[in-house]
């Protein structure tokens, strides 16, 4: 186990360079940076205020120059200053990351609980109305856009209940209520989408074990089918639909970009696209960097699960 | 693949349009999925191809003095803030969104085919190299990718489809390379080389044959989802710019005016809806078809 999380966190070392050697090179692939931008506001700026602008963020330097300095500032513990709001960058992360991370967790949490229980009524029932409504659900939950319902979500509430979401951002320790009633129309409208994939994936699932050999051998020694379901089938069915969830997260990740825009969310990914929009590269570089991480480090729990739950893996 | 299917079921082979015929109305008639989704499929098409027999007005017809108009007998979908027919603009649309997102999968379908196809016969170094590069995309969430493509290179529908492009090479070229991988086990394979048959034409010639269904299968199947990020790329203002009438760009300019316009909003997201619907049940019928266990 010892010897699986190093090279894990060693190849996640790995992945993380990529990306940010990918994402320096794309964006300086790109014509326009921050300084065009700043003196574009201004009207024409001269050469020689563009000049000296370029050197002061330090733009006139080679890539590979740019690159080392940047990771030199990593290594010092520190993810750098952004160009446009001049307050470090792990500190804007930090804050947002806060606003998506409890949004993204409270959608996975509405979705594991209703589709691991429409997952059960539906294979329970397989075959019968409440199976067909539940498929119905599952297929429809799946063709919806997510941010598309959160707006519709919006409407609704506006105009058959006179009802919004407060207007000014409160993170949870700030005020409980407050943040409560802004999260729950974009956890419905992101739980909703997964909610419907966890289910169908989960009644396929039992449905495939149901027909194993070792359930059938248990129904042949005269063992009860509760006790098949809980002991047998639960139990095998558990790995995969942890690796599912695991997959489920990155997309509910994903999923938050689209969402925060839509209820005016302060989170990490409308503070990536505002960052992108300004061309203020530390930013950028530093809030696609966390986010890898982040995407890492979900996969790597998934990995360390499935041997809490089935002692029968081992990694070596 | 249709015929594949049924193989498995009937052994006296059926020839001539009439039997065909009758065979596929036997699979329409036991798959329900797959029908409705042919059906809705064939609808969107219908649209998508012909989209002037059905809008009243031009999609960009601007007439400042009808604007924001509720849905009524005139305009079925309203109007926007500047009098244009949403009704008009969503049927125009399907042909920006569906066509974007066509393009946008059979490009990396294409590719995906060919690398997934070599990786999985050749092996070694470049099977390797392939799998970890593609390892690497597929550990960031689809949209995260496409939003960060998008937002470097530009907003714009060329944009928009180079993500989607790479977002989706990585999907198709994990089936494909599974795919040949498993066929480059059969006896035919083995056979073909010990005729002396060149490696690539197995490869292109016999192989590609015998796995292009399962990427049309996949195609239909990743189709629903790519509508989805094509939609949210243009809500957020980085994918088809307005005015040309995408579905997302015709939310996102809605999104100004939602609780005082909510037409302009609602009546594009349902044909996302609908589109993505219609392919789900087509790919779920499909893969029911090819593989009728577990259903």
């Amino acid at each position: 186990m010892a010897k699986f999380l190093v090279t894990r966190i060693l190849s996640m070392t790995v992945t993380a360079i990529a990306v940010s050697v990918v994402v320096m090179l794309l964006v300086h692939a790109v014509p326009g940076n921050i300084v065009q931008q700043m003196l574009g506001q201004l009207g024409a700026g001269s050469l020689e205020a563009r000049a000296s602008l370029e050197s002061y963020f330090g733009l006139n330097r080679s890539l590979p120059v740019q690159y080392w300095d940047w990771v030199s500032t990593l290594l010092s513990g520190s993810l750098g200053t952004s160009w446009n709001r001049g307050i470090p960058v792990e500190q804007l992360v930090f804050t947002a990351f806060q606003v998506t991370l409890q949004l993204g967790l409270l959608s996975l949490a509405f979705a594991t609980v209703v589709g691991v229980i429409l997952g059960i009524i539906s294979s329970l029932t397989k075959g019968r109305w409440p199976d067909t409504l539940i498929q119905s659900f599952n297929i429809l939950g799946l063709s919806l856009p997510s941010f598309w319902v959160g707006a519709m979500f919006l409407v609704i509430a506006s105009q058959y209940f006179d009802w919004g979401p407060p207007i000014r951002y409160r993170s949870f320790a700030q005020d409980p209520t407050v943040n409560l009633q802004i999260m729950l129309l974009p956890v419905l409208s992101l739980g909703l989408f997964n909610a419907a994939a966890i289910s169908q994936f989960l009644r396929e699932l039992i449905i495939g074990t149901e027909r194993q050999e070792y359930v059938r051998t248990a129904y042949s020694k005269g063992l009860s089918g509760p006790h098949i379901y809980v002991k047998h089938i639960f139990r095998n069915v558990l790995i995969p639909l942890v690796s599912f969830i695991g997959v489920i997260s990155i997309g509910v990740l994903g999923g938050v970009v689209a969402i925060e825009s839509v209820f005016n969310l302060p989170g990490v990914g409308r503070l990536i696209i505002s960052a992108l929009q300004t061309r203020d590269y530390p930013l950028v570089q530093g809030g696609v960097l966390v986010l890898a991480g982040v995407t890492m480090l979900v996969n790597l729990i998934v990995d360390v699960l499935y041997v809490v739950i089935d002692p029968r893996i081992t990694y070596s | 693949m249709i015929d594949a299917g049924l193989e498995t079921t009937t052994y006296r082979p059926l020839t001539g349009a009439r039997a065909a015929l009758r065979r596929s109305w036997r699979i329409l008639s036991t798959s329900r999925d797959l029908a409705i989704g042919l059906v809705l499929t064939a609808l969107l098409a219908m649209v998508l191809l012909f989209p002037g027999l059905l809008a009243g007005h031009p999609p960009n017809d601007i007439d400042p003095s009808r604007a924001l108009l509720a849905p009524s007998a005139q305009h079925w979908f309203g109007t926007d803030e500047i009098g244009r027919d949403v009704f008009s603009r969503v049927i125009w649309g399907t042909r920006v969104t569906l066509g974007m997102v066509s393009v946008a999968l059979a490009i990396p379908a294409l590719i995906g085919f060919v690398l997934g196809l070599v990786a999985g016969f050749v092996g070694g170094p470049i099977d390797n190299l392939v799998s970890r590069t593609v390892d690497l995309i597929l550990s960031f969430p689809s949209m995260i990718t496409a939003v960060i493509i998008t937002g470097i290179l530009g907003p714009g529908l060329r944009n928009g489809v180079l993500a989607l492009c790479i977002v989706y090479i990585p999907m198709f070229y994990r089936v494909a390379r599974s795919a040949t991988m498993t066929e480059a086990n059969l006896s035919y394979v083995e056979a073909a080389r010990s005729l002396g048959v060149r490696d690539a034409t197995t490869m292109f010639k016999h192989v590609s044959r015998n796995i292009v269904g399962q990427l049309v299968i996949q195609f239909t199947v990743l189709f629903p989802a790519a509508i989805q990020i094509a939609a949210a790329l243009g809500y957020l203002g980085l994918g088809v710019q307005p005015p040309t009438p995408d579905w997302g760009a015709i939310l996102n300019q809605g999104k100004n005016y939602l609780f005082n316009a909510p037409w302009i909003s609602v009546f594009p997201g349902l044909s996302i809806v609908v589109a993505a619907l219609g392919l789900t049940l087509l790919g779920r019928g499909l893969q029911n078809i090819l593989d009728p266990r577990g259903r």
